[in-house]
C-alpha cells in the first residue's frame, strides 16, 4: 500500500475506533442525557468519517451524505431527544438488566466475535478502508445488546440509533457508501422510524407514568 | 560494562527524580486551588525527616511488618532497571520484559497489601480489600495494554517496543496505540492511588485505600513506602511516555544522547505530571463501587486495542 | 403506465383521507373503489405474466419490474387491501371510532397499502427495503388508534423489534451490496435483482453466507420466523382487527417475498444448500413454539397470531424444500393470505358483539351470530388445513415436496406438529361455537351487507382447495422456474 492509502487506512480506523468507543460509552453511563450527548458525538465523528472517506476514495456523493448525516444526527435528532427527554423527566438506568461492570466485558467480547465473523469480509475486500469493518459490525453488535440490557425506553431509541449508524458505518467502510438515492431514503426512513418511536414513548409515559420498560409485562401467554 | 553502569545510574535518576515529581504535582494542584502549596522539593524534607525518626510497630504485627518495606522499595527499584527511561536497548532487557515488570509490580502490591493486614487493625483490613479489588482488574490491563504494542513490535521486550515505535512514527496514531494509551492512562490513575480512584491525601476512612494500607508504619520504613509509592509514579509515567511517545529515548550511549535522553524525560515528566494534577483538581473521586466499572472501561479499551492490533499488523 | 395504475390510487385515496377534515365516509367508500383499480392493475400485471412470461420495467434504472413472483404477490397484496378498505371501519356502520381516529385509519392504511404494493413491484433491493421499513412505521402508526396500557406496549414491541430487524435486513443488503462491488466495482443498477442473480455465480460463498444470515434474520423478524416473532401475538392482539388482517397476510406475504428474492440470488452464490438448511431449522423452530403455544392459548386473537407463526414455519420448511417445496410455499401464501385476513375480519365482528378477546368470554357464536359464527368455523377448518378448503392442498403439496426431496422425519415430525396444533384449534373453536351465549349478548349479526365480500373470500378458499385453476398453475411454474434457476 502506497503512503496514501496507508493515512487513509490509518485515518478510517482511527475514526471507526472512536465510533465505536461512544457507542461503547452508552453501556457505561447511566443518565438518558449521557447518552444523547454520546449520540451526538458519535454522529459527528460518523460524519466526519464520511467526509474523510469521500475525500480520500474521491467520491463526491459523499460529501452530501457526510452533511446530511450532520443535520439529521447531530442536530435534528438529539434535539427532539432532549426534549423527550425533559418532558418525560430525568430518569437513570440505575438497575439495567445487566450490570455496567458485565457490559463493558460483554462489549469487549462482542467486538472480538465481531473480527471473527468478519474475517471473510475483510480477506475479500481490497479497500484501504477493509480494517475498519470489524468495528461497525461490532458497534451493531454493541446497538444490540444496549436495546436487550436496558430499562428505560429512551435508552432503547439510543441504541437503536447506535444500530443504525453501526451500519452506516458500514456501508461507508465497505463499499464506500450505497448509491445517494437509496441513503436518502435509508435516512428518511430512520428519521420517520425515530419519530413514531418518539410519539410511542410519549405515549408509555402517558399511560403507564414512567418509561421503564419492565412495566410493559400485561401481555403474557 | 557501560551498559550496566547505564542501568545502575538510570536506577539512581529515578530515585532521585521521584520525590520531586509527587512534589511537583501536590505544588502545582496547590497553585491550581488558588493555595500557595509547599515548595515542589518538600517530600525530600519528608523523606530526610521519616529517616530520622523513631520506628515504632505494633505488638501484634509479625516479621512481615518489617520485612514488607524492603520488599516494596526493591521490587519498584527493580523495576526502574527493566523499564525504557533514558536509553532503549539494555543489558538488563534480557531478563526483564513487560510480563517481568507486571510481576514485580503485582508483588509490592501483594507484600503491601499483607502488610495492611498484618498489624489486624480494622483500617489496614480495609485498605488492603479496597487495594485487591483496584488491582484485580488493574494489573490485567496493564499488561493488555502494552501487549497491543508488544503484537505491533513482535516482541514483548520492551527496549524492542521502543525502538519499533521509533521506527515507523507513524504508528503513533494507529488505534491500537490510542487506546492502549488511554487504557494505561487510566490503569495509572488506580494503581498509583491518584483521583478519582483514590485521593493521596486524604486520611478519611470512607476514602482511603493506599493510605489504609500504610496508616501503622513510621519512621524508615514509612519512608522506604513512600519513595516507593513516588517511584512506581514515575515508573507508570515513564511507561506512558516512553512506550507511546518514545522521541528523546537515547538508542546510543553518548553522553549527549544521554542527557538529551534525560531533558527528555523530565519534561515527558513534566507534562504528564500537569495533566494529572488538573484531572485531580477537576474530577470528583468516585465511590468505590463504581471503580470497578471504570476499569471495565479500561480493560475494553486495552482489549479493543490488543485486537486492533493484532488484526492490523 | 399499468404500474401508475397500481401505485397510484392508495396515494390517491390517502391524500384524500388526509384532506377531508373532519372524515366523511364518501373518502372510505372512494378509496374503497379505488383500490379496485389497483387490483385490476395486479390481475393484469398476472395476466402478462402467464401470457408472455414478464412485464416490462418502469422508471429511472429499471426501478420497478413485474415479473411472475411480483404479479403473484401483487395481486394477493391487493386483494387483501381491498377486501380490508371495504371491510375496515372507514365506511361507517357500527365503529367505536371517533371521526379523527377513522381518518388518521384511512390515511395509514393507504399509505401502508402503497409501501407494500411498492416492495413487491421494485426491482431494485434497496428500494424494497425502503418500502418494507416504510411499512413498519405506518402499520406502527395504526397500532396505537386506542391508547390502553396494553396496545401501548404491544406496538412498542413491534415498533422496536421491527425496526431492528429491518435494520439487520439492511445490513444484509450492504453486505450483499458490498460483495458485489468487491467483484464488479460500483455500479449504478448494482443493487438491481437480475443483475444480482446474473452475478450470483462469482460472488463470494463467505460472504454471500453472512449476508443472507442478516436477510433472513432481518425479514423474518418482519415475517414473523421464530425466534423473532415475540411481537406478534402481542401486535395482532391489541392492534384494530382490519389492520391486523391486513399484516398477518398481505405483510406477512411481503416479508416471504424479500426472503425468497435474497434466497435466490444467495444459492446462486454459495453453492451448498445452505440457505434451505438456515430456512428449514427455522421453519422447523416456529412450528414447534407455535403448536404449543396454541394449546395454552387462552385469547383468540393471540389464537390466530400463533396459527400465523405455525404457517410462516410452513411456508418457511416449503421454501427450503426445492422446487416443489417452493411451488407448495407460494401455494400456501396465496391460500393463507385469503383465509387469515377473513379470520380478522370476523374476530372484529365477534370481538365488537362479546366485548372481550378471551376465548372464555365468547360462547354461543353459532346461535348468537349464525353466518359469522359459520365462516369463524370454516375459516377455522380452513387454516387447520382440512379439506375442501385450498390449505390441504398446499400442505399435501408441501407433504410431497418434503418426501421427495428425502427428508422422511422432517415430514412426520411436521406432521406430529400441525396434528397438535389441530386438536388445539378443535378445542377452541368448540368452546367458541356451542354452548349458552353469556349475559348481556344480544342475538343478531352485526356486519351487514359486509358477509357477502367475506363470502367471496370463503368462496376463493373453496375454488383452490377443489382445484387449481390453470393461470394460477402458469403463474406458479413460472415462479418455480424463476427461483431455481
Amino acid at each position: 500500500m502506497n503512503d496514501h492509502d496507508t493515512l487513509f487506512a490509518q485515518l478510517s480506523t482511527l475514526s471507526a475506533s472512536v465510533v465505536l468507543l461512544f457507542g461503547i460509552a452508552l453501556l457505561w453511563r447511566r443518565s438518558l442525557g449521557a447518552y444523547i450527548k454520546a449520540f451526538r458525538w458519535q454522529s459527528l465523528v460518523l460524519s466526519i468519517a464520511f467526509a474523510l472517506i469521500g475525500y480520500f476514495g474521491n467520491d463526491h456523493e459523499l460529501y452530501i451524505i457526510a452533511i446530511v448525516l450532520l443535520v439529521l444526527k447531530v442536530f435534528v435528532i438529539p434535539w427532539y431527544l432532549s426534549r423527550l427527554q425533559t418532558r418525560v423527566g430525568a430518569e437513570r438506568e440505575a438497575h439495567p438488566y445487566v450490570n455496567v461492570a458485565t457490559s463493558l466485558i460483554v462489549a469487549g467480547l462482542l467486538v472480538m466475535l465481531a473480527y471473527a465473523i468478519t474475517r471473510p469480509l475483510v480477506a475479500v475486500s481490497r479497500l484501504p478502508t477493509r480494517g475498519g469493518i470489524p468495528l461497525a459490525v461490532g458497534l451493531i453488535f454493541v446497538g444490540l445488546f444496549v436495546i436487550i440490557s436496558r430499562r428505560k425506553a429512551l435508552t432503547q431509541i439510543v441504541g437503536f440509533l447506535v444500530l443504525e449508524n453501526g451500519i452506516a458505518l458500514l456501508a461507508a467502510l465497505c463499499t464506500y457508501g450505497i448509491p445517494l438515492i437509496v441513503e436518502l431514503g435509508v435516512f428518511l426512513d430512520v428519521l420517520m422510524g425515530f419519530l413514531v418511536m418518539q410519539v410511542i414513548v410519549y405515549q408509555i409515559r402517558d399511560t403507564f407514568e414512567s418509561i421503564d420498560v419492565e412495566q410493559l409485562n400485561q401481555l403474557r401467554h | 560494562m557501560t551498559g550496566y553502569l547505564l542501568e545502575i545510574g538510570q536506577a539512581l535518576l529515578a530515585l532521585l527524580l521521584a520525590p520531586g515529581l509527587t512534589g511537583f504535582i501536590r505544588w502545582f494542584k496547590a497553585r491550581l486551588q488558588g493555595r500557595r502549596g509547599a515548595p515542589p522539593w518538600q517530600p525530600y524534607y519528608d523523606l530526610r525527616k521519616l529517616f530520622g525518626k523513631e520506628v515504632i510497630v505494633s505488638k501484634n504485627a509479625s516479621w512481615l511488618f518489617r520485612f514488607a518495606p524492603y520488599v516494596i522499595f526493591a521490587t519498584t527499584v527493580a523495576v526502574t532497571m527493566l523499564v525504557p527511561l533514558i536509553a532503549a536497548p539494555l543489558p538488563f532487557d534480557a531478563v526483564g520484559d513487560l510480563l517481568a515488570v507486571v510481576y514485580l509490580l503485582l508483588l509490592g502490591t501483594f507484600f503491601l497489601a499483607l502488610a495492611g493486614l498484618d498489624p489486624g487493625t480494622a483500617f489496614g483490613g480495609m485498605g488492603a480489600s479496597r487495594e485487591m479489588t483496584v488491582a484485580a482488574i488493574a494489573e490485567p490491563t496493564i499488561a493488555l495494554a502494552i501487549f497491543g504494542l508488544a503484537v505491533g513490535a513482535g516482541s514483548t521486550n520492551l527496549g524492542r517496543i521502543v525502538a519499533q515505535t521509533l521506527a515507523n512514527p507513524g504508528a503513533v496514531i494507529n488505534p491500537g496505540h490510542l487506546l492502549g494509551f488511554a487504557a494505561l492512562f487510566i490503569v495509572m490513575l488506580a494503581e498509583t492511588g491518584r483521583m478519582p480512584v483514590d485521593n493521596p491525601s486524604t486520611h478519611l476512612e470512607l476514602t482511603m485505600i493506599h493510605e489504609a494500607m500504610i496508616l501503622e508504619y513510621s519512621g524508615r520504613y514509612l519512608a522506604l513506602i513512600e519513595w516507593a509509592a513516588a517511584l512506581k509514579l514515575l515508573v507508570f509515567f515513564s511507561l506512558l511516555s516512553n512506550l507511546f511517545m518514545p522521541w528523546g529515548v537515547a538508542t546510543t550511549l553518548t553522553p549527549v544522547a544521554l542527557c538529551v535522553a534525560a531533558v527528555a524525560l523530565v519534561a515527558k515528566l513534566a507534562a504528564l505530571a500537569v495533566t494529572v494534577a488538573v484531572l485531580e483538581t477537576r474530577l470528583a473521586k468516585l465511590r468505590l463501587f463504581r471503580v470497578p466499572e471504570l476499569l471495565g472501561v479500561s480493560f475494553v479499551l486495552a482489549l479493543l486495542s490488543v485486537t486492533s492490533s493484532f488484526l492490523l499488523r | 403506465m399499468l404500474f401508475s395504475l397500481l401505485l397510484i390510487p392508495s396515494l390517491v385515496s390517502a391524500a384524500l383521507a388526509a384532506a377531508f377534515r373532519p372524515y366523511r365516509t364518501l373518502v372510505g367508500w372512494v378509496n374503497a373503489l379505488l383500490s379496485l383499480v389497483a387490483l385490476g392493475a395486479a390481475v393484469s400485471f398476472a395476466g402478462h405474466a402467464v401470457r408472455d412470461g414478464e412485464a416490462p420495467g418502469f422508471g429511472p434504472g429499471e426501478m420497478l419490474r413485474a415479473d411472475a413472483l411480483s404479479a403473484l404477490l401483487m395481486v394477493c397484496v391487493a386483494g387483501a387491501a381491498s377486501l380490508t378498505l371495504f371491510l375496515g371501519p372507514g365506511l361507517g356502520g357500527e365503529t367505536n371510532y371517533k371521526a379523527s381516529q377513522l381518518r388518521r385509519y384511512q390515511l395509514f392504511i393507504n399509505l401502508f397499502i402503497c409501501s407494500m404494493l411498492l416492495a413487491v413491484a421494485a426491482n431494485n433491493v434497496a428500494i424494497m427495503w425502503i418500502a418494507i421499513e416504510a411499512t413498519t412505521i405506518f402499520s406502527a402508526l395504526l397500532t396505537t388508534l386506542t391508547r390502553t396500557k396494553t396496545s401501548v406496549e404491544a406496538s412498542w414491541k413491534y415498533i422496536l423489534i421491527g425496526s431492528v430487524g429491518i435494520a439487520l435486513a439492511f445490513a444484509g443488503t450492504v453486505l450483499g451490496y458490498f460483495d458485489f462491488v468487491t467483484l464488479s466495482g460500483r455500479a449504478e443498477n448494482a443493487l438491481n435483482w437480475p443483475v444480482l442473480l446474473a452475478n450470483a455465480p462469482s460472488l463470494h460463498p463467505e460472504v454471500m453466507k453472512l449476508a443472507f444470515v442478516f436477510l433472513l434474520v432481518g425479514y423474518g423478524t418482519k415475517a414473523g420466523i421464530a425466534p423473532m416473532h415475540t411481537w406478534k401475538p402481542d401486535a395482532y392482539g391489541e392492534a384494530p382487527a382490519p389492520l391486523v388482517a391486513l399484516m398477518s397476510s398481505a405483510l406477512f406475504a411481503v416479508a416471504m417475498y424479500a426472503i425468497l428474492r435474497w434466497k435466490v440470488v444467495a444459492d446462486a452464490a454459495i453453492k451448498d444448500h445452505y440457505a434451505d438448511r438456515l430456512l428449514l431449522a427455522l421453519g422447523l423452530l416456529s412450528l414447534l413454539i407455535a403448536a404449543f403455544s396454541l394449546v395454552l392459548a387462552r385469547n383468540y386473537r393471540r389464537m390466530l397470531a400463533y396459527s400465523s407463526v405455525e404457517h410462516t414455519g410452513l411456508v418457511c420448511l416449503g421454501l427450503g424444500l426445492g422446487p416443489l417445496g417452493v411451488f407448495a410455499a407460494l401455494l400456501h401464501l396465496v391460500n393463507h393470505t385469503a383465509a387469515k385476513s377473513l379470520m380478522f375480519f370476523l374476530v372484529g365482528n365477534i370481538e365488537r358483539k362479546y366485548g372481550s378477546p378471551l376465548i372464555r368470554q365468547v360462547r354461543g357464536l353459532q346461535t348468537v351470530m349464525p353466518w359469522t359464527g359459520g365462516l369463524f368455523a370454516a375459516g377455522l377448518l380452513a387454516l387447520m388445513g382440512l379439506p375442501p378448503f385450498g390449505l390441504f392442498i398446499s400442505e399435501f403439496a408441501l407433504f410431497r415436496a418434503g418426501f421427495a426431496g428425502h427428508h422422511p422425519w422432517l415430514m412426520g415430525t411436521v406432521l406430529l406438529l400441525l396434528l397438535v396444533a389441530f386438536v388445539s384449534f378443535i378445542g377452541h373453536l368448540n368452546r367458541m361455537l356451542y354452548g349458552t351465549a353469556p349475559e348481556g349478548v344480544t342475538a343478531g349479526e352485526n356486519g351487514g351487507w359486509r358477509i357477502a365480500p367475506m363470502m367471496l373470500s370463503l368462496a376463493v378458499l373453496v375454488v383452490l382447495g377443489l382445484t387449481l385453476p390453470a393461470p394460477l398453475e402458469t403463474l406458479l411454474n413460472q415462479i418455480v422456474r424463476i427461483v431455481s434457476r
